[in-house]
C-alpha cells in the first residue's frame, strides 16, 4: 500500500466499512437454523411493505391530487399505498413483539434494538402526516383531531397540521427521507451484529462457554446431552454451585 | 362511482367499556395482530425439522 493511499479518507472509509460489514456478513447465503420460524418473517415482510410505499408513493407524488382522487388508476394507486402503509405497521407491530419478547438488544445488540425503535416512531407521524394530506373530509377531520392534540402538547406553532403544503413536504421528502435512512442503519446493523438467537441457545452458548473454562476438557459445541457432563448439568440446572 | 362494499355513512362503532374507549374497527386489528403473532410462534415453519435443525 502506498503512502498516497494510506492518506487517502476513501481508502480508510473502506476499510472500515469492509472490516465491519465483509461482504459475505453484508450479503450472506445462509441463515442460522434458529431461523426457521415465522415469526423471525415479520422484519423482511415489513421491509417489503416499505418498498411499496416508497414506490407507490412516488407515483402519487408524480401523478398529484387531481389524479389520485378522480381516476380509476389513480384511486387504484391511492388504495396501494394507503394499504401497503396498514400492512407496514401490522407487520411492524409484530416484528416488535417478537423482537421484544426474545430481548433482542442481547449480545451487544442494542443499537439494532434502538434504531428499530426510532424507525417506528419516525414512521408515525411519517402516516400521519399522509393522512392529512389526502385532501378530503377524512383529512380534514384528522387535522383538526390532530391540531388538538398537538396544540395541547405545546407544539402547535412548529406543525400547523391543517396546513396542506407543510404536512405535504413533511410526508413527501423529510419523514420517508428519516424513515428510509434509520430503516437503512437498522438493516446494516442487524447485518453486523447477526439476528438475535432464541434465549434457549443463547443461554446453552454462554453456559458451555464458561463451562469450557472452568474444565480443561474440550466441551461438545453442539450437542449439550453427550460428552461433556458439566456442561449439560449447567443447562439444565444441575451444576454445583 | 362505486359505491363502499360496506355501508360507511354513519358514526364508528366504538367499545366502551370504563376508561377504554376504541373504535371497533381498531379492535378487530389489534385481535387479528395479536392473533398472527400467536400463529407465527406456533404454527411449524416449511421444512424445519424440530430439534435436528439446531444442531
Amino acid at each position: 500500500m502506498s503512502s498516497t493511499t494510506k492518506r487517502s479518507w476513501t481508502a480508510s472509509a473502506r476499510k472500515r466499512a469492509v472490516g465491519a460489514l465483509p461482504p459475505e456478513k453484508l450479503l450472506p447465503d445462509s441463515q442460522p437454523s434458529y431461523m426457521s420460524s415465522w415469526i423471525y418473517v415479520f422484519g423482511v415482510l415489513t421491509l417489503t411493505a416499505l418498498i411499496v410505499i416508497i414506490a407507490s408513493g412516488s407515483i402519487l407524488a408524480l401523478k398529484g391530487p387531481g389524479w389520485w382522487h378522480f381516476t380509476g388508476i389513480g384511486h387504484f394507486f391511492n388504495s396501494i399505498h394507503l394499504w401497503s402503509v396498514e400492512l407496514f405497521f401490522f407487520f411492524m407491530v409484530i416484528h416488535l413483539w417478537g423482537k421484544y419478547w426474545m430481548a433482542a438488544w442481547r449480545g451487544g445488540r442494542a443499537r439494532v434494538w434502538m434504531t428499530g425503535a426510532v424507525a417506528f416512531v419516525v414512521a408515525v407521524p411519517c402516516a400521519l402526516t399522509g393522512y392529512v394530506s389526502q385532501q378530503n373530509f377524512d383529512a380534514q377531520w384528522i387535522s383538526t383531531q390532530a391540531k388538538d392534540g398537538l396544540n395541547a402538547a405545546g407544539v402547535g406553532a412548529f406543525f400547523n397540521v391543517t396546513n396542506f403544503g407543510q404536512m405535504y413536504s413533511y410526508h413527501v421528502f423529510l419523514l420517508p427521507l428519516a424513515v428510509v435512512a434509520i430503516v437503512i442503519a437498522h438493516v446494516l446493523l442487524v447485518r453486523k451484529h447477526g439476528i438475535v438467537p432464541p434465549f434457549q441457545l443463547s443461554d446453552r452458548g454462554a453456559l458451555l462457554a464458561s463451562a469450557s473454562k472452568a474444565d480443561p476438557e474440550p466441551v461438545p459445541p453442539r450437542d449439550p446431552s453427550v460428552g461433556n457432563e458439566r456442561a449439560r448439568d449447567a443447562v439444565s440446572g444441575k451444576a454445583a454451585p | 362511482m362505486v359505491a363502499a362494499i360496506f355501508n360507511l355513512s354513519h358514526p364508528a362503532n366504538t367499545v366502551h367499556w370504563h376508561f377504554f374507549l376504541m373504535s371497533v374497527s381498531n379492535v378487530v386489528v389489534i385481535v387479528v395482530m395479536l392473533i398472527v403473532f400467536a400463529l407465527a410462534i406456533l404454527v411449524p415453519f416449511p421444512g424445519h425439522r424440530g430439534k435436528e435443525r439446531t444442531k
